[in-house]
Formats: C-alpha cells, structure tokens, sequence
C-alpha cells in the first residue's frame, strides 16, 4: 500500500481506489454518482493536500509521471470536480447532478 | 449605462411568434443564417497540411469540410462530391493528403481539386469543372468563419472593432481547448438571450455566479454595453469583495498565473462580445470561454462551449487549473438549461403574444432587432419577386 502514492500523501491512500480517475469525463460522473458522504470524505482529506500535491508534481514532467505520481495527479483532477459540490453547491447538489448530465464533456487538454 | 442611452433600441414589447414559430424560422435560415458569418473552429483544430475538420450545419442542412491544404491556407467545402453528391468525409476531424469519395471513388486534393476520377474520360465535363464546392472562410482572432451565401463585407469588415478586441481575446492564441456541449429543447433566440444578461444571476445562479453580483450590484448591471452593427458587446461588473472558497481561489490563483505568464491575460478579462448572429467569446483569462448556439429547428438547439488555451499542458498545477476551470464553467452553464426549456415551453403554448425585455435586456432587444430587420428585409425581397419570375424559380426548381 505504500508505494500507492508517493511520500507525504499516504493520507489519501484509502481513497485511491475510488478517486484516482483517468478522464475528464469519468470524473465528473463519479462526483455526481458518489455517495455524499463518501464525496464529503474525499474532499476533506484531499482539500488541503491540494496545493502540497501540485507543488510536488509539478517537479516532474507531466508526461512521465510514475504509477504512484499518476495516481495523486488523477486525484488532484478529481477534486477539481468534487469541490464544486463541496464548496460551492452544498444542498443543491442534487438538482444540479440532473441538469449537469446534460452537459457532455468532449474534449480536455487531459483527455476526456 | 443609462436607459436613455439605449432609447434608440426601442422599449416596446417583443412578439413571441419568432420563439416558437416554424414558419418564422424558415425565413431565419435564409434571412440570418445563409447570410452571416458563422462561427465555427479555431486555426488549432488545423496545425499541418492535410489537417481536417467537419461542421454539420444543421440549419441549412449542409456538411462541411474545412482543411489545411499544401499551401497553408484553411479553406472550406461543401462535403459533397461533384461526382452525384454523396458525403465525402465521415470522420470528425483527421489529416489527409486527399479524400476519395466512398461511392465511385473520386478523389479530391486539399484544395479543392479533382485529382482522379475512375474511367473519368467517358464523362462529360472537364475535371476542373468538377471541384468542391466552395465556401467563404475568413478567420479573426484564431477563430474561423465561414459564410453560406455571398458576403456582402470581408469578417474583418463586417466586425468592424470588435475584430481588433477579437484579436486581443486569449483564443487568439490558443493552441488547444477544452469543449463541452449539450442539446436542448429551445429556441436559438431563447438560448442565446439567456447569456446576454444578468438579470437572471441571483436566481439561477446564487452560488456559482456570486461573483458577479454583489450588495452595490444586486442584479449584476453589466458595466458596460456596445454594439456595432448586428454585434455587441458587454463588460462584466465583478464584486469587488467576492470571498473565494479555499479550493476555489487556489484553482483561479493559479489560472491566473499561467494567464499572466503566457501573456493571454490582456485588456479584455471582463469583456465578451456577442457576435452575430449565434456566438459569444469571453475574455476572462482563467476561463476564456466561446459558446455558439446552433439551431436545429424551431424549438431545438445546441450549445457548443470550448475553454481555449495557450500551450500544451506542461506541468501539473496547469493541468489542474484546466480542468477545474472547465469543471466550474461547465456548473454554471448546466444551471441555465433547464430554466430556458421551461421559457420555450410556456411560448410553444401560444399563451403569450409579447414577451418584455428591461433595461439590462438591451442585448437581447438588439438580436431581435437586428434579426427582425433582416427577415422583414427577405420578406420584402420575396413579395418583391414579379409572378414572371416565380414561375421561372418554379420551372427550375
């Protein structure tokens, strides 16, 4: 389990599993199918890693990140969607999923 | 911007017939749509030789093919062949050093040109009489346009100085893009209008769009309206205490940097443009959004949203600011849909005659304005045809 995630974000190792997500649209989805409290769990373990987290990987190049490295970068792109129901949406969350569905994602500069 | 300032536009009641009537749209697609510059890709789609993209445009039933040829120059097609009009190009975008049709197999070169057709000597024409049909196609700030009709005026021309503050929007270096669309039931006038005012901000978004309302604003009053002919143009009025959550300001923060780094964060941030007849760009440098709505019919469109940028993702903390500017723009649009498909639904009842538009509505008086003008205008054109000559157009039709 350790080598997970590099050093320093051992944290957010019982998240891997179901936040560590490749593709802009797969992470939207999984924001709105989560369970509240499991998308509660995530943003509040990983929120204040975000910054220590690109600073760490912003020391390697991007195209050649390691397993471990990969892992947190998806996390981190994750969170970028999970946060918006955390910090800005809060109880209107669940209208929002519905009218959010609507809006396909087609292309991202880190694949969709 | 006082009301008095925007008298010459009128303050009568609109009629709500062109929201929902199919006959009033018919006379929109040849009165609006066949002739005006359309907005429909960016130069980055196109980098090499051979670099392809296809458009539907479904309002005037037409497949284009836009490509990059040997010489450099973009240019568009009909996606047709000359040969009995079978579509030529299935793919949404590629790169080729010819395209052969699926049928009989003529094949064209990037410039248009017939290149070979099989047994070609037992037909009756001349190959260089056989090309692709050609559309206009000029490009301002990276962003192309073609034009279904005639222009009456270059891009540049018909812009007039908007094409400079075009040139001065962050997609005019952009090199990639994020993009997002959605259908919805409504009309394009509808859709559209939902996106030139802020009236609606406080309701529709009183979370995600706090920004840019405040205690001084409560309805988010633009700072500033222009319009040059059929376009305007609108400057953002942004609370100036708007207290960002944590995660909110260290994702724009950094967007910002990179904006300032790669030098697209220019005069405009706070400005969009309306260009008509059915595409807006923003200038905000952590989300430089265009949104083009694309009618269907008279009760269907399609909202294309891309978020341009400048480089190639070259480190994590821009990778991330990427997609958390596209994540949260992406909130903000999905909040509009459902109010305007509930708008289209009460005017397809026929309940109402009129609709009203106030004073932050000015924009949205100015596309009906502007559109009512150019049907009136083809509606005259059409009574104005002598019954000689209809009869003609019906010979050859």
């Amino acid at each position: 389990m350790s080598t997970l995630l590099p050093a320093g974000f051992a944290a957010l190792t019982p998240f891997t599993d179901c936040w560590a997500i490749s593709g802009s649209i797969a992470r939207a989805a999984r924001r709105g199918d989560a369970h509240p409290t499991d998308r509660a769990a995530f943003f509040a373990a990983a929120a204040p890693l975000l910054d220590a987290a690109l600073t760490h990987l912003d020391t390697c190049p991007i195209n050649a990140l390691s397993p471990a490295d990969q892992r947190l970068m998806d996390m981190m792109l994750t969170l970028a969607h999970v946060s918006l129901t955390e910090e800005i949406l809060g109880d209107q969350e669940p209208a929002h999923y519905r009218q959010r569905r609507a809006m396909h994602i087609t292309r991202t500069p880190a694949g969709a | 911007m006082s009301d008095d300032s925007l008298a010459w536009l009128g303050t009568d009641p609109i009629p709500a017939a062109p929201y929902h009537d199919p006959l009033w749209f018919g006379l929109e697609r040849e009165a609006v749509f066949r002739r005006s510059w359309l907005q429909i890709g960016h130069v980055c789609e196109l980098p090499d030789s051979g670099s392809f993209i296809r458009r539907e445009i479904e309002v005037l039933d037409a497949s284009l093919l836009i490509v990059r040829g040997r010489d450099g120059e973009i240019r568009a097609f009909h996606n047709v062949c000359t040969h009995r009009g079978t579509q030529l190009v299935a793919e949404e975008s590629g790169k080729r050093s010819n395209f052969s049709c699926p049928y009989h197999r003529w094949s064209f070169g990037t410039d248009g040109a017939l290149l070979a057709a099989p047994d070609f000597d037992r037909f009756f024409v001349d190959k260089a009489d056989c090309a692709l049909p050609r559309v206009a196609l000029d490009i301002c700030g990276g962003l192309i346009f073609v034009h279904l009709g005639t222009p009456e005026k270059s891009l540049r021309d018909d812009l007039g100085p908007y094409a400079t503050m075009l040139d001065g929007f962050p997609a005019a270096q952009a090199t990639t893009f994020s993009e997002y669309v959605y259908d919805i039931d409504a009309n394009w006038k509808l859709t559209y209008d939902n996106f030139q005012e802020n009236y609606h901000l406080r309701f529709i978004h009183p979370r995600s769009g706090a920004p840019a309302v405040g205690e001084d604003n409560p309805f988010g009053y633009p700072a500033k309206m222009g319009f040059h002919g059929p376009h305007r143009t609108q400057t953002i009025w942004t609370n100036p205490d708007p207290a960002p959550k944590p995660v909110q300001a260290q994702s724009f923060g950094r967007a910002a940097r990179f904006a300032m780094a790669d030098g697209t964060a220019g005069l405009h941030s706070r400005d969009y443009l309306a260009l008509f007849p059915n595409f807006f760009i923003l200038g905000s440098p952590a989300q430089p959004f265009s949104h083009t709505v694309w009618p269907i019919d008279a009760h269907r469109s399609r909202g294309v949203i891309r978020l341009y940028w400048k480089g190639e993702d070259d480190c994590a903390s821009r990778r991330y600011a990427r997609e958390y500017a596209m994540a949260s723009a992406r909130d903000i649009h999905a909040e509009d849909r459902d109010v305007i498909e509930a708008g289209q639904r009460g005017l397809n009842s026929g309940a109402l005659k009129h609709i009203h538009f106030q004073a932050q509505e000015a924009l949205c008086r100015h596309l009906f304005n502007i559109v009512y003008e150019r049907v009136s205008a083809y509606r005259a054109e059409l009574a104005a045809i002598t019954p000689p000559a209809l009869a003609l157009a019906e010979a050859q039709a």
